[in-house]
């Protein structure tokens, strides 16, 4: 259908397009909407009649996903989790980043290079010594193991984000305190932090929210129901699923305490995001 | 996922930090001994929590080992076991799958996004929109997408019932698609908004030169859009090879309520991996055995970004 309306002009072409694009976004937004909805719907009502909204009203869901299921526990352990670690995270990388931005040495080039390789290391490939050392230590299926990994884990992409955006900051400022009489410490922090405010703010809603969907090493690591995380209450309800009977209306409950935070950030925040998320590949 | 976000480019970057080394002033001179306290703590993290396990997955990979007793060398036998294993072969085989088809399809329509969202009203918002999927939990866009092909009453089969008349086992017939298909309408949003930003660097005038010539859309595609957003290509290339590989629970995610890992035809490397240590009903944790196939994964991403980068390397064009 593409094909042969090229042959009638840009016009057609474009027209077309636009409809197929407008498509997908009214796909998007109609699967979003089909969820919030469906939460609000008894089971039988969803598999019965997917697309009307019978028995639209079900408060139910959410208390019973929220109370019953664990999701409210699990998101007490998630908000504490997200925020502990993003704040250590980007205090952490924060000085790191400077001094490899601001140095200008050999050292400090390779070791920048050297941060970034493990942006391409697969949790995956490191995860057995990982789960060897934290059991050693006795850190295993506890909040503050997963707390230190997710820390350390998302160390390299945050330390590489940090450093380009003290690369971007003019260096004039600095020589300026310098010559005032401050101390490179005191320059750092009374300085260049408050200068890459935008830069810091924008590292932490990153990680708060990758860590906020993060699965795989909670999946690894966690095995008591009292300290999972929201993905891990998600998929530990779908499993009990198999002996107390579905429950999808309760499901989609629960699918909604995960995603809802992240869509009232993403209208809040959203172009912030989107610039963090693609900086990398477009500078 | 963004995590991934440029290796490619800190070596550019790095290059340019060498160049800008000025002669050293005052400031300079003292900042360089803050270089080891700022870093170290970073450091120290990084060293024991990536270097130290990625030296250390190597060394257990040359040993059988369940984690508890003591480690039995046994050379390259688990590399040796792996070739034979046709579980692994086929992880590994719809890891390359999902690298090249469902990442040159996503290129595709988002080169084919970004053509018709440049000259379109309402372009940012459709753009959000479709970005968004970028970050929501893959398990529940997994557990969203297996209800849209669920069988009778998914959103979709619903659909094709009511227009065709019958009833097809999406789930059960085809998850390897229905999955690859998820997984291009996940990734679309983020590659479309970075190939703008490349596109949009093009001055207009090229566009408006070739149009009066009586280029057609794909002459204008091939000789202008392609050429001038190479770069950014590139790198996206090279993110989306480091990201799809860590494609997890997405998949993992399509288990659903069965209280087990999906079927093995549709895992991936990372759910190989996964699967011979934690995962599943009996958990199998043979970490040696899965340390050899990380140590292959791990081999694969950087020969793959490596040579990623030779391939595509281009003169760059002024414009």
């Amino acid at each position: 259908m593409r094909k042969s309306s090229s042959r009638h002009g840009h016009g057609l072409l474009h027209r077309g397009g636009v409809g197929l694009v407008w498509l997908l976004a009214v796909f998007n937004v109609g699967v979003l909407a089909w969820m919030g909805l469906a939460a609000l719907r008894d089971h039988t009502a969803i598999f019965a009649e997917p697309w009307s909204l019978s028995s639209f009203g079900e408060f139910g869901n959410f208390a019973k996903a929220w109370s019953d299921s664990g999701f409210g526990a699990a998101a007490l352990n998630t908000v504490l989790l997200v925020t502990g670690s993003a704040v250590v995270l980007v205090a952490i990388s924060a000085p790191a980043a400077y001094a490899l931005a601001r140095s200008g040495t050999r050292v400090s080039g390779a070791m920048a290079l050297f941060f970034a390789l493990g942006i391409g290391i697969p949790v995956q490939v490191i995860v057995i010594p990982l789960f060897v050392m934290l059991e050693n230590i006795g850190l295993v299926n506890s909040l503050t193991g997963l707390f230190i990994l997710y820390v350390a884990l998302s160390l390299p992409f945050t330390v590489f984000l940090l450093t380009a955006f003290f690369g971007s900051l003019p260096e004039e400022v600095e020589e300026a305190a310098a010559i005032d009489g401050a101390g490179p410490l005191r320059t750092f922090l009374q300085i260049s932090l408050p200068l890459a405010r935008g830069g810091l703010i924008t590292a932490l809603i990153l990680n708060a929210i990758g860590l906020w969907n993060e699965t795989f090493i909670a999946l690894v690591f966690v095995q008591d129901t009292e300290l999972q995380t929201l993905p891990l209450a998600l998929l530990g309800f779908m499993q009990t699923q198999q002996y107390s009977g579905a429950d999808y209306g309760a499901l989609f409950a629960g699918v909604c305490i995960l995603v809802l935070p992240m869509l009232a950030l993403y209208v809040w925040l959203g172009r912030r995001i989107v610039e963090g998320m693609t900086l990398g590949a477009v500078k | 996922m963004a995590v991934a976000s440029a290796t490619a480019v800190a070596g550019r970057r790095v290059r340019r930090a060498q160049a800008s080394a000025a002669p050293l002033t005052p400031l300079a001179r003292r900042r360089r001994a803050l270089f080891w306290p700022f870093i170290a703590p970073a450091l120290a993290l990084y060293l024991v929590f990536f270097v130290g396990p990625v030296l250390a997955s190597v060394w257990i990979s040359f040993h059988r080992w369940d984690g508890v007793g003591a480690l039995e060398p046994r050379g390259v036998q688990n590399y040796e076991i792996l070739l034979d294993d046709s579980t692994f072969l086929d992880s590994f085989a719809n890891t390359m799958l999902i690298l090249v088809v469902v990442g040159v399809a996503t290129f595709a329509v988002s080169f084919a996004l970004t053509m018709v969202l440049r000259e379109m009203r309402g372009r940012k918002f459709v753009r959000a929109v479709l970005f968004f999927p970028y970050i929501v939990s893959p398990v529940v866009l997994s557990v969203l997408w297996g209800f849209l092909f669920r069988s009778p009453e998914g959103l979709l089969t619903t659909l094709w019932t009511g227009v065709t008349g019958n009833t097809p086992n999406w789930l059960g017939d085809n998850l390897f698609t229905v999955i690859c298909i998820g997984l291009i309408w996940v990734n679309t949003g983020f590659f479309t908004t970075i190939i703008m930003a490349g596109v949009d660097r093009i001055p207009a005038d090229l566009y408006e030169d070739s149009a009066l010539a009586g280029a057609t859309a794909w002459q204008r595609f091939r000789h202008i859009t392609l050429p001038l957003t190479w770069d950014v290509v590139a790198t996206a290339a090279v993110i989306w090879t480091i990201s799809s590989l860590k494609i997890f629970e997405f998949i993992y995610a399509f288990g659903g309520t069965t209280n087990d890992m999906p079927t093995v035809d549709v895992w991936n490397s990372a759910l190989f991996i996964y699967g011979s240590t934690f995962g599943g009903r009996n958990p199998q944790y043979q970490f040696g055995y899965a340390s050899a196939s990380a140590v292959v994964m791990l081999l694969v991403v950087g020969v793959l970004v490596v040579l990623l980068r030779r391939v595509m390397r281009r003169a760059q064009i002024q414009f």
